[in-house]
């Protein structure tokens, strides 16, 4: 019952039947809800309280927190592997996201054509998805990229002897996002999902004012399926903003070579479990979730000018 | 993909939550109880270690009836973590297995028990004095040493033989012999395999190299000490090697990090000479049962100074200072050094036993590669030195640090002389913050 026909049950004889309904209803929702809401205070809103509070102090795990006022803030704005490793984090987000997204949406296109065998298509494009943030994977990955990894070896079927990959400064970054593309499949599945909901007859109809496919592309598809692409995106910046895993095993768990490979979660795992200090980790973990939500926002105040709502 | 972020906030704020539950329990009275009770043994290792501890556990319950253990083990990398997350929350198990990188760090932070409270259940008197000695900080026993092992060089013989390359004098020899030979396998290889690996990024070969020159890390009372040109100098080795081809390029040192001694560069025939812990001789012998593996001291020059070597402590069992079963912790210590058939048990997984007793129990029946560590240890430890300070509270991440600043040495992105003072420095600001 909305606000509006309650204020109108109120003058009414139907009252009193009015608030036992919704006082039951009430009390089954907070029944159904309590599992969720519980974990939400035990496992995310307290916790997240509690760091707000370390993020103050100065905490070593093993005493008990000092608190320092805005020092952790401080010394953030003069910590050099801090800023290496936003370097790291917001390359990786701006280079390998678009290229993933693009892949996705590129497959997702071929796909919907109506192909023999979709299903196993599907499932196989998934498949990488799945395994993609798995730390198997991620051991795999610093063997195919290695001096003597697979990567080389189908260089050498061209005469080309590759460097190692995942061993040089300069390439480390690059062996992640591509681990990174690689899991194209999720936003793909999605993206299929959303061009299935776009009318036919648009196509029809646009194919008999004599539009090509690349026009059909550009004046259909996209503004069609822009929120889901907006979707994809601000799922995926989150996510990105937030790998660890990846980063942690290719390098064995020290951001190297040289911190080419520092992500910021991997930053403030070191500060935390590594240097035992926890309180700037937790500054840290407050400072990520501010890029988040801000990258977040910027991207939902541009939604207007290019995410088109079919309504 | 919310899931991990998650994760992390949740496992860095459990931690707060419950965060002030460290407190030392009181230290009067302590007896065996009358009631069974439940202790927890914690150690990093291999499948073999594991498969030895566990039968030591089952030996020990059978005769302590009363006593129950409860075994808790993980490989190195993830061990400190759950450990430190597991003494914030006031849960920490009763005894560890312990690293002199972090001895300090947590007996500094009152989180390990004094064990001359229970020396009553834990007798250390078999001990030598210069091992039992590295288990105290600020002159409180926080750790029993479980045995000690010095740095050394091993050699694949059969490589030198395969290339036709002479193996230097290796109680004689010098930098410019273990230089050339190096260089020659690469040469006469065709750089298929290096002359020598890994040397830059662990603290044990950079102390020992720093007592080869007259210094050590750190001092008493836990300052960094080091000249920085002596860091750089042991850096600059490195390089050298990388540049005259006898050892292994800067990329491939880096593709070892971390990985698993098994399929490092010495085990996989890479390399025809490596620096390591005298106890991981065995390791490497049973990776490479075709090759013939020697082990020397390390080279020298004429202006090296004596007594450079030391028994680096393999490990320590400590007690935690939140046990509500001391003594039962403090027998089970006693046990595990002390009792022969636990030495005969553990041979030289945990390093050659710093005991005595025990490494004359396990003398008869060792395995070949076995005794040849122990034969190794033994001769080193005629003419060690004496022992470093142990890492200070704040300095627990040196080799972290450490193995960062090699690698942008390695790259170029420093010189070895910028690398040195910005790697001291910082193992510096580390050790002020924690005081």
């Amino acid at each position: 019952m909305t606000a509006l026909g309650e204020l109108r049950a109120l003058g009414t004889g139907q009252r009193r039947h009015a608030i036992d309904s919704d006082t039951r209803d009430n009390r089954a929702a907070a029944g159904f809800l309590a599992p969720w809401l519980i974990g939400l205070l035990l496992i995310t809103i307290g916790p997240m309280i509690a760091s707000l509070y370390l993020a103050f102090t100065d905490y070593n795990l093993l005493e008990n927190p000092r608190f320092i006022g805005t020092d952790n803030i401080t010394q953030m704005l003069s910590d050099e592997r801090l800023a290496s490793s936003l370097g790291v984090t917001f390359t990786y987000v701006l280079v390998s996201l678009p290229i993933q997204l693009a892949v996705a949406l590129a497959l997702a296109v071929v796909l919907d054509r109506g192909l023999r065998g979709l299903a196993f298509y599907r499932s196989a494009l998934y498949l990488p998805s799945l395994l993609g943030s798995s730390v198997a994977i991620a051991v795999l990955w610093r063997l195919v990229f290695g001096k003597e990894g697979l990567f080389n070896a189908f260089l050498g079927i061209f005469g080309i002897e590759g460097p190692s990959w995942v061993a040089s400064p300069d390439t480390a970054l690059g062996t992640i996002m591509a681990l990174n593309v690689w899991t194209f499949g999720a936003p793909m599945v999605i993206f299929l999902a959303g061009l299935r909901q776009i009318p036919r007859q648009y196509y029809e109809a646009s194919a008999t004012d004599g539009a090509g496919k690349w026009r059909q592309f550009r004046s259909i598809t996209l503004p069609l399926l822009s929120p889901i692409i907006f979707f994809n995106l601000v799922l995926g910046v989150i996510g990105s903003f937030q790998s660890f895993t990846q980063a942690f095993i290719v390098s064995g768990g020290t951001g190297g070579p040289a911190d080419s490979t520092l992500f910021f979660s991997l930053y403030l795992y070191q500060e935390a479990f590594a240097s035992f200090r926890m309180g700037y980790a937790s500054a840290l973990a407050w400072l990520l979730l501010l890029i988040i939500g801000a990258s977040t926002a910027i991207m939902f105040w541009t939604s207007k000018w290019w995410v088109f709502y079919n309504e | 993909m919310n899931r991990r972020m998650y994760a992390g906030s949740a496992a860095l704020a459990a931690a707060a939550l419950i965060g002030c539950g460290v407190s030392p329990s009181d230290s009067g009275d302590i007896e065996l109880s009358d009631e069974p009770v439940t202790i927890t043994l914690n150690w990093w290792g291999a499948d073999s270690r594991t498969q030895r501890t566990l039968e030591a556990i089952e030996l020990f319950e059978s005769e302590h009836p009363d006593i129950t253990v409860e075994a808790q083990h993980s490989d190195w990398s993830g061990y400190w973590d759950r450990l430190a997350t597991t003494t914030a929350s006031g849960d920490a198990p009763d005894v560890s297995q312990f690293d002199q990188l972090y001895l300090a760090s947590y007996a500094n932070r009152g989180s390990l028990l004094d064990l001359d409270t229970l020396s009553e259940f834990l007798d250390t008197s078999a001990l030598p004095d210069g091992l039992r000695g590295s288990g105290e900080v600020d002159g409180t026993l926080y750790a029993v040493p479980v045995g000690g092992t010095p740095n050394g060089v091993l050699i694949n013989k059969s490589i030198f033989d395969e290339y036709g390359v002479e193996v230097p004098d290796l109680d004689t020899w010098t930098w410019e012999d273990f230089d050339t030979a190096a260089q020659r396998i690469s040469e006469a290889s065709d750089g298929e395999v290096r002359g020598v690996g890994p040397f830059g990024g662990d603290s044990f070969t950079l102390t020992v190299w720093a007592r080869q020159h007259g210094e050590e890390l750190f001092d008493e009372t836990g300052d960094v000490v080091i000249d920085p040109s002596v860091v750089a100098s042991y850096w600059q080795k490195a390089l050298d090697w990388i540049d005259s081809g006898a050892g292994l390029s800067a990329e491939q040192l880096s593709e070892e990090t971390g990985v698993p001694l098994e399929q490092g560069s010495m085990a996989t025939g890479g390399i025809a000479m490596g620096f390591s812990p005298g106890a991981m001789y065995t390791v490497h012998a049973a990776a490479m049962p075709d090759s013939e593996l020697l082990i020397a001291d390390w080279p020298t020059d004429s202006a090296t100074d004596e007594g450079f070597q030391y028994l680096k402590p393999t490990m320590y069992w400590a007690v935690s200072s939140g046990t509500e079963h001391p003594a039962e912790a403090g027998a089970l210590i006693d046990f595990l050094i002390n009792d022969e058939r636990v030495a005969r048990i553990f041979g030289t997984d945990r390093g050659v036993p710093g005991n005595p007793a025990a490494q004359e129990a396990i003398a008869d029946d060792l395995s070949p590669a076995d005794r040849t560590t122990l034969d190794f240890t033994a001769s080193i430890t005629e003419r060690i030195g004496d022992a470093p300070a142990i890492t200070p509270n704040g300095a627990s991440d040196i080799e972290t640090i450490q193995s960062r600043y090699f690698e942008r040495v390695l790259f170029g992105e420093l010189t070895p002389e910028e690398g040195a003072k910005q790697f001291l420095d910082e193992i510096q600001s580390g050790i002020d913050a924690a005081r």
